[in-house]
């Protein structure tokens, strides 16, 4: 956790991540029974294997207001399904490309290989992304189409 | 009926006091009927095809709010969204498109009055102009409208010489528009209009709608329709671009677990999801039901409720149609079936 | 050479196929679908510098292939769709026979004096996967501009919030008739993840927001697969450049995998497989 003093004002980010069950899930975990803190912005939406995380839901995240997206699995070859994440990281590569030219951020969407029993990579993982989307800033680009879903009276 | 005469630049200028008081103006530029900011646009259209697009979407949006909701532990608020209160103008309407208002507006006013369409009907303004164009898609005549014809117009545009419009006016709305800014106008030659008029050849009707329709009520069940889109691909781009295509969809979309609203979006009847039940089973499965129903609900289905044929003629979906289909030539067999 | 309609006759004739789907003239300079069934349909069939239509996208239709062998007239350009239809197990080798020619390139649209954008350098003029030769008619036509470079150079220039916003203007005219899903070979899911509506993962409604969600889900489920056929665009009523996204998610499988969709249907397809050395570096 950090420690210093927040202003009522300061930007907290919300980030999103999408993790596997097997891997960063568990990792995520230990962190958590060995009491190593990290920041809490960090929602955690869990899946059965990387290969799961359609690309839809990122977009689905950032629509929705996020300022960063963690996608997190196992690394090659421990994949529980045995190929899950090569999959998906095929598919990464092209997604990644593509939210680049059509202007999101890539310090906006990381990628990880955490393993089960690598809970301080996870916090570690998860704090640098903080810190990266803290200092970007607010993800602004999504404001001006998202202000039609207010409800003004 | 009063008549008088515009310089295209006083018009375009006229168009940009129209956007100075807050109205939505709308240039035909030949290609599309596109907003106008203030001095941008050209108005054309007089030689060139119908644009694109029509401007349906100024009645009737491609998507729009019908409320919005807010849900707490014991009651739903339902609140109501603001309809209208911006005139919308087009200038240089075509004339299969001038008369889409009218069309439409019997079917959302039969039953249930709708009023999303009519607040914006009621501050629409149609300045149509006669059209020169004609080509093998065209078949305006066929459905009772041509390319001089003022019907659904407010004020109409006569494409004079050296860039000059005759402008007659057709009805009041038309002329509460211009009345404010008569200083723009000079005293028409209705002689000279009526000499362009007369000069603008009537293309030959294509087909007898009556005809068609008769055919229609008979051949529900026929071989024809497997025969006849058989190469359609389903891709609704004839209904969307259609001046008079009004079908929608309704869904809701939620902002948050207690926040969301109803939307009405265009449809298409060539969309195999347009009646799908909720079972599982759709009654019109396959492509050539589908292509049948926008048949028979232009020539037969509308003109049996209505009197009024769901077309003008205007051939967009023709034109668009990425397989080709010519839904002129169609109803076109369907008239030599019944010789 | 044989002419095609002879082809396609005696093809019919000696039941080799059952119909075959091809081209035939519309107006003057334009060319529409057609499909024979029988001997004497096959004297409107044509193959020319008109011929726009990519008609693989007729072989992933269930009630136009069912039924027998299928004969279609293809460009070298619709082959790479057939053959990444095939790559894709969507259809069987053995099922179709295809009519293919030296391609001359078609024309942009209808009466146009230059070549369409996917003609631009394209490397299958001669068919790769043929079962018949017949000559393809017409005269030559000029080189359009490239426009996809200079778009290209234009959005890498802009900054991430620029580049949103010209993406999102750009789609915001989307009217979401989904034309450019119909008349695309590739997009043949028996429900698009774009009409699921528990949950609905893409607004429905043609808002910004909906509209930017679908061109980018359309643009991703097509990278690796698109072939540049360019029919979504030339469907499209709102005259939204697609080919431009499309164009560049094909360059991105080029350069990270040097893999080309509908070159070489033995390949296993790119989102399909992987590689165990695929590109890490960009990974924690």
């Amino acid at each position: 956790m950090q420690t210093e003093k927040k202003t009522v004002n300061q930007f907290e980010p919300k980030v999103i991540a999408f993790v596997c069950n097997w891997c960063t899930y568990t990792g995520a975990d230990l962190a958590g029974t060995s009491r190593i803190k990290y920041q809490p912005n960090v929602k955690l939406i869990k899946l059965p294997c990387t290969g799961r995380i359609d690309p839809v839901f990122i977009i689905k995240a950032f629509e929705k207001g996020a300022d960063g997206v963690l996608v997190s699995g196992c690394h090659p070859g421990d994949c529980h399904y045995n190929a899950g994440n090569y999959h998906a990281r095929r598919r990464w590569i092209m997604f990644r490309k593509m939210l680049e030219t059509m202007g999101i951020d890539s310090n906006r969407l990381h990628f990880s290989w955490v393993s089960a029993s690598e809970g301080k990579k996870f916090t570690e993982v998860v704090n640098d992304l903080i810190n990266k989307v803290r200092a970007a800033g607010p993800f602004k680009s999504y404001e001006k189409i998202n202000k039609e879903y207010v409800i003004n009276d | 009926m009063e008549e008088k005469r515009i310089t295209k630049e006083n018009l375009i200028k006229l168009g940009s006091n129209w956007v100075n008081d807050g109205m939505n103006v709308y240039v035909n530029n030949g290609k599309k009927y596109t907003l106008m900011k203030l001095h941008e646009e050209d108005l054309k259209g007089f030689e060139e095809a119908p644009p694109l697009m029509s401007y349906k979407e100024i009645v009737f949006p491609k998507t729009e709010p019908i409320l919005y909701y807010k849900k707490s532990q014991k009651e739903v608020e339902i609140i109501e969204p603001k309809i209208g209160g911006v005139k919308n103008i087009v200038i240089g309407a075509k004339p299969c498109d001038a008369k889409s208002i009218s069309i439409m507006s019997k079917v959302f006013n039969w039953d249930y009055k709708d009023s999303f369409f009519n607040v914006r009907a009621e501050e629409s303004v149609i300045i149509g102009m006669a059209c020169k164009y004609n080509d093998e898609h065209c078949f305006c005549t066929s459905v009772g409208i041509s390319p001089v014809s003022t019907d659904g117009s407010d004020l109409f545009l006569i494409p004079l010489a050296n860039d000059n419009f005759g402008v007659r006016i057709i009805s009041d709305k038309g002329k509460e528009l211009i009345s404010k800014y008569e200083s723009y106008f000079t005293n028409g030659d209705s002689e000279e209009s009526e000499n362009v008029l007369s000069s603008i050849p009537i293309p030959e009707k294509k087909f007898n709608a009556e005809n068609v329709k008769s055919w229609l009520d008979k051949n529900f069940e026929s071989e024809f329709w497997n025969t006849t889109a058989e190469m359609c691909l389903g891709c609704s781009q004839c209904a969307f671009v259609c001046p008079v295509c009004h079908c929608f969809d309704i869904v809701d979309e939620d902002y948050s677990f207690t926040e969301g609203r109803r939307m009405k979006n265009w449809d298409a009847c060539q969309n195999g999801l347009f009646t799908k039940h909720a079972s599982g089973h759709n009654p019109r499965d396959k492509q050539p039901k589908r292509y049948r129903q926008r048949v028979s609900h232009k020539f037969k289905y509308y003109k049996d409720k209505f009197d009024e044929y769901l077309c003008t003629g205007c051939g967009r979906c023709s034109r668009g149609c990425p397989a080709g289909i010519d839904i002129g030539e169609i109803v076109e067999r369907i008239d030599k079936l019944t010789n | 050479m044989t002419e095609l309609k002879n082809l396609v006759k005696s093809l019919l004739e000696e039941g080799k196929v059952t119909k075959v789907i091809g081209y035939r003239m519309y107006g003057e300079n334009n060319t529409k679908p057609y499909i024979a069934v029988t001997p004497n349909d096959a004297e409107e069939m044509v193959l020319n510098t008109d011929c726009r239509n990519n008609l693989s996208v007729y072989l992933t239709k269930k009630e136009i292939i069912n039924g027998g062998k299928t004969g279609i007239v293809a460009k070298g350009c619709d082959i790479r769709n057939i053959i990444a239809l095939i790559q894709e197990n969507r259809i069987k080798e053995e099922d179709i026979l295809i009519i293919s020619a030296e391609c001359k390139g078609v024309g942009a649209e209808k009466g146009s004096a230059v070549y369409a954008n996917k003609c631009v350098n394209c490397s299958v003029k001669t068919p790769h996967l043929y079962h018949e030769l017949v000559e393809m008619k017409g005269s030559e036509l000029s080189q359009p501009k490239d426009k996809y470079t200079e778009a290209k150079e234009k959005v890498l220039a802009m900054n991430s919030g620029e580049r949103f916003e010209y993406f999102s203007n750009m789609f915001s005219e989307c009217i979401k008739c989904y034309a450019c899903r119909q008349a695309c070979p590739m997009c043949y899911c028996e429900q698009c993840i774009a009409d699921m509506s528990i949950p609905r993962w893409i607004e429905s409604s043609a808002t910004d927001r909906g509209n930017l969600s679908w061109n980018m889900i359309r643009a991703f489920h097509l990278s690796g697969r698109c072939t540049g056929c360019n029919e979504c665009e030339r469907a499209c009523p709102a005259e939204i450049p697609l080919s431009f996204i499309n164009k560049l998610m094909y360059d991105t499988a080029k350069e990270e995998f040097n893999y080309e969709s509908g070159m070489n249907k033995e390949t296993p397809t790119l989102i399909g497989s992987y590689n165990t050395k695929d590109n890490d570096n960009f990974i924690q």
